[in-house]
């Protein structure tokens, strides 16, 4: 199927409540199976455009264009089935770890979409061993590390085996080490993937594509490696070349 | 970051911490219900609710001072109310009906939320039909305590890295502004937790 895990935004433009645009005829797309990056300054319109992907911003006044998932547009009558084939991790862990335990936190989205207990169970073993965290089931949230919190978010979204995962900061609360395994975690995942993201070296290394989001619209876009090589068009967005592309010679 | 003021002992093992607790919360809201409605005249019956308090935080392995600490801060509500008592007639009895009342009842929310993890307390609420949604609710000011507790924590150190000639007025102020801060940092981020939650399929 031509559409299977197909993300498409056409011309999105959104307003917040205050009055205030954030984004202005934002278009983007990603294949089936694709990374794609979002990369631009703070304040640029990367949360809120991620906060489209998975229907979250209502459709009203305040938005015009499209978001198409899987072929299919996000309507307010179809949001309980895009919040399903669309994972969405946020910014900050803390927002996103609102159970008592790891174990309902992971189990969350599953029992939402009505799994029966004994697979809900088999689910989170599943979800936790995939990003390492056996064991973890019955500690609380607030007693985890930054690392520890970003990847029991990740097995939340897992849990929901969406087609499509949207990273928010994926990177922004890790160490080196929590990066490193983050890192390899996503590239393993067959999912589409779209990362929005200040850590370039990431993005470099994960996407294909990226697209350079600055006053809410997309400035530029193409190959990652082309984009973020263009120093000139990097510092004018608040941006940088990352350092694996500063010089010549290889980096082994 | 210190997690530790609410129910540090949760998760001690002890036989106290082992019993149901289902059966924990049941005794628990019997003993409140039954201080709150037994006259006061009934002193052998105050008395074997402490004795038998006591005996608990023993078993339980519950450190004294914790808990004489934890009561101390709560004090201010019990006292608070009993002061204003004062002024009635009768006021002398109607203070100590107060104290030794709230006292008890505070004690053995204590003792109780010291040896049953908060799930626990949940998971039993669910069985027994409470609304889901007043559950999630407690679910989420659980989770969510702690968090406040450590901001307003690091917003207070803060302060007090950048003040430099302390003065009593300024200090009020300050604490307010804090508080103001904390309340719309908690409406923002109450937004997102929601957002999150819809994103996971809740409706």
């Amino acid at each position: 199927m031509a559409l299977m895990n197909t993300l498409e935004v056409r011309d999105l433009s959104y307003s917040y409540p205050d009055g205030k645009p954030a984004l202005r005829g934002v278009s983007m797309h990603a294949a089936g199976g694709e990374c794609v990056g979002i990369v631009g300054p703070n304040g640029a319109g990367k949360s809120t455009l991620l906060l489209h992907l998975n229907g979250i911003l209502p459709e009203d006044d305040s938005r015009q264009g499209e978001v198409v998932i899987c072929g299919e547009r996000i309507t307010n009558s179809n949001l309980h089935e895009v919040h399903r084939m669309v994972g969405l991790l946020f910014q900050d862990p803390d927002d996103q770890l609102f159970c008592p335990t790891v174990s309902e936190d992971v189990a969350f989205g599953p029992a939402q979409f009505g799994f029966p207990a004994a697979e809900i169970d088999r689910i989170v073993r599943e979800s936790l061993r995939q990003v390492g965290l056996e064991g973890f089931e019955r500690r609380s949230p607030h007693h985890l590390s930054g690392g520890e919190k970003q990847r029991v978010c990740l097995a939340g979204i897992l849990a929901c085996n969406p087609s499509i995962l949207v990273l928010d900061e994926p990177t922004s609360d890790l160490d080196p080490r929590g990066r490193r395994e983050l890192a390899r975690l996503i590239r393993g995942l067959p999912a589409t993937r779209v990362i929005a993201s200040h850590d370039l070296e990431l993005v470099l290394d994960l996407c294909s594509r990226v697209y350079l989001l600055d006053g809410g619209e997309v400035v530029a876009s193409g190959a990652a490696a082309e984009i973020l090589s263009d120093e000139e068009l990097m510092v004018a967005h608040g941006l940088e070349k990352p350092h694996s592309l500063q010089h010549r010679h290889p980096h082994t | 970051m210190r997690h530790e003021y609410i129910d540090r002992y949760a998760r001690l093992d002890s036989p106290v911490h082992r019993l149901p607790p289902g059966l924990k919360l049941a005794i628990a809201l019997a003993l409140v219900i039954s201080t709150v409605m037994v006259p006061i005249s009934a002193i052998p019956y105050f008395a074997a609710c402490a004795l038998l308090l006591l005996i608990v935080i023993f078993l339980a392995h519950l450190p004294f001072r914790f808990v004489a600490l934890r009561l101390l801060t709560l004090e201010p509500l019990a006292g608070g109310v009993g002061i204003l008592a004062l002024m009635q007639h009768d006021g002398l009895l109607m203070l100590i009906r107060i104290l030794v009342k709230s006292n008890l009842c505070l004690l053995t929310m204590i003792v109780l939320s010291n040896t049953t993890p908060f799930d626990g307390i949940l998971g039993v609420l669910r069985s027994l039909r409470v609304p889901q949604l007043l559950v999630t609710v407690l679910a989420l000011m659980y989770r969510y305590v702690f968090l406040l507790i450590d901001q307003s924590e690091r917003m207070t150190r803060a302060r007090k890295s950048r003040t430099f000639a302390p003065r009593r007025g300024g200090r009020w102020k300050t604490a307010a502004g804090i508080v103001g801060q904390l309340f719309i940092r908690s409406t923002e981020r109450a937004e997102r937790i929601y957002a999150a939650m819809s994103a996971r399929g809740w409706r």
